[in-house]
């Protein structure tokens, strides 16, 4: 007989997450490009936006390369908006999952979102390469805050998508409405466009935005040259700290319910 | 021995809170292999689902020193874009079994999908299924094992295999089952639980509990 093994709480949680993990990409790509569309899928988004943009604005854009003034800007924000689609969804999705005692709502989430930070790594490996191969100037002066924005970014949308899902299991009708977060986020985030390209007195409209923020600041850590005004890592930070804070709490106090 | 104390559970709903049981309180015995009785919409597979700790109650609590599966129907934790193998080696993960592999064996030889196996499950039929299911749950050591009318879908030589490996486990586990199939319960079960009106009585005669449910 199959034995069963004597597992800690924590053993069991990283069985089922790691469990999770698998599944998510064994489910997500079954078709003939299986999990490498999960890579080209965004390259080809970059290439053809930034394309545009250098059609527009010329080969520099703020003192560094239009591709990768673009990739910054696309690389967080499909970041973001991935994550958080995948996850607001994900509980709802694998509800039948939790009939197994064992599967918490919370390792559902996890092993989505570890899934999604795993496909933005590979998405950066490539671009790199391609960047080398395609003899890009790539400065990437601090590569440390780079990797901090694009964490907090991650864990930004994780928390928004989680407190969405833990939302929708009571109001159905708000997986409608989600569409009301992603497209201010694509369109206001600096994608094409700097801080410093918009008049000071309209900064408010978009300043509160922390995405922003993340692209911003990644992109100077890369060109020291790039102008960062208005901007700050600490808003990062805190906006993170207090979302992820508050999505975890909302978590706690509902799951039990989420079963039903 | 599983006890349930106190329990409260309903389910918000348009017209306030349906509730299924309130401030119920039983011991359920592990020691035969038992039949849940009931109407529909009685409360079966509510019970079933917070006995295996699929769902909480709202209040009280539910405690034992058995280990219990999970309830095992039609669908349950099954993907139907993963192959019947993914599916397997999926649910030994999350159980913590110590060799996947020979769990791995043990499903297929046990559900006789043979080359399927390897087909994602949505091409099975549900027979098919079902009897994969039934193996995933039938190959790990469990004192209690929950089953909803999965076997009543599988063909005749199923139910008596399903039947064989049921007994051979009488001995060391038991099963709580839900169906509404009588003579299905007759063969596998020799007690009963009936569940009528949030209350819940244990009948230690099967014939007698199917001669009192077909009362109600």
């Amino acid at each position: 007989m199959a034995l069963v093994k004597n597992r800690t709480n924590l053993e069991v949680w990283l069985d089922v997450v790691f469990a999770i993990f698998l599944r998510e990409i064994r489910s997500k790509f079954n078709d003939k490009l299986g999990i490498s569309w999960a890579v080209i899928n965004p390259l080809i988004f970059i290439f053809l936006l930034s394309f545009g943009r250098s059609l527009l604005g010329g080969p520099i854009t703020h003192s560094m390369p239009t591709l990768v003034f673009m990739i910054y800007g696309m690389l967080l924000v499909r970041l973001f908006l991935m994550t958080f689609g995948n996850i607001s969804t994900v509980i709802k999705q694998n509800k039948q999952l939790l009939a197994f005692r064992q599967v918490q709502p919370i390792s559902t989430v996890v092993a989505a979102s570890l899934f999604e930070l795993l496909v933005i790594m590979f998405v950066i490996l490539i671009l790199f390469v391609i960047l080398y191969l395609l003899r890009v100037d790539a400065t990437l002066n601090d590569p440390l805050t780079v990797f901090v924005c694009i964490i907090q970014v991650w864990l930004l949308a994780s928390s928004l998508g989680l407190l969405f899902g833990i939302a929708s299991i009571y109001l159905p009708e708000l997986d409608k409405m989600s569409i009301f977060v992603q497209r201010p986020v694509f369109f206001m985030s600096g994608i094409f466009f700097s801080l410093q390209d918009i008049p000071k007195e309209f900064w408010h409209y978009f300043d509160w935005n922390p995405i922003l923020h993340a692209v911003e600041l990644s992109r100077g850590a890369a060109y020291p040259s790039y102008i960062t005004e208005g901007v700050s890592l600490s808003y990062v930070f805190l906006s993170t700290l207090i979302l992820t804070a508050f999505a975890l709490f909302c978590y706690q106090a509902s799951w039990k319910e989420a079963l039903n | 021995m599983i006890k349930l104390q106190n329990i409260t559970k309903f389910y918000p709903s348009k017209l306030g809170n349906q509730y299924i049981f309130k401030e119920l309180s039983f011991d359920i015995p592990t020691d035969s292999n038992i039949a849940i009785l009931g109407k529909n919409g009685a409360g079966k597979s509510t019970l079933f689902r917070l006995i295996a700790g699929s769902e909480y109650p709202n209040k009280g609590r539910i405690s034992t020193k058995k280990s219990i599966s999970w309830p095992v129907a039609l669908g349950t934790g099954i993907h139907p874009e993963m192959t019947g193998r993914e599916n397997t080696r999926f649910i030994g993960r999350v159980n913590g079994l110590n060799d996947l592999n020979r769990y791995e064996k043990k499903v297929l030889l046990f559900s006789e999908l043979g080359k399927k196996f390897a087909l994602p499950v949505k091409t099975y039929s549900s027979g098919m299924r079902s009897r994969l299911a039934f193996a995933c749950c039938m190959a790990i050591d469990f004192d209690v094992y929950l089953i909803d009318e999965v076997t009543a879908v599988g063909d005749p030589k199923f139910k008596r295999k399903a039947k064989k490996a049921l007994t051979n486990k009488a001995k060391l586990a038991n099963v709580i089952m839900v169906s509404h199939d009588m003579l299905e319960i007759k063969e596998f079960c020799d007690s009963a639980i009936i569940l009528d009106k949030g209350q819940l009585t244990f009948i230690p005669n099967i014939d007698e509990a199917i001669d009192l449910y077909q009362k109600l």
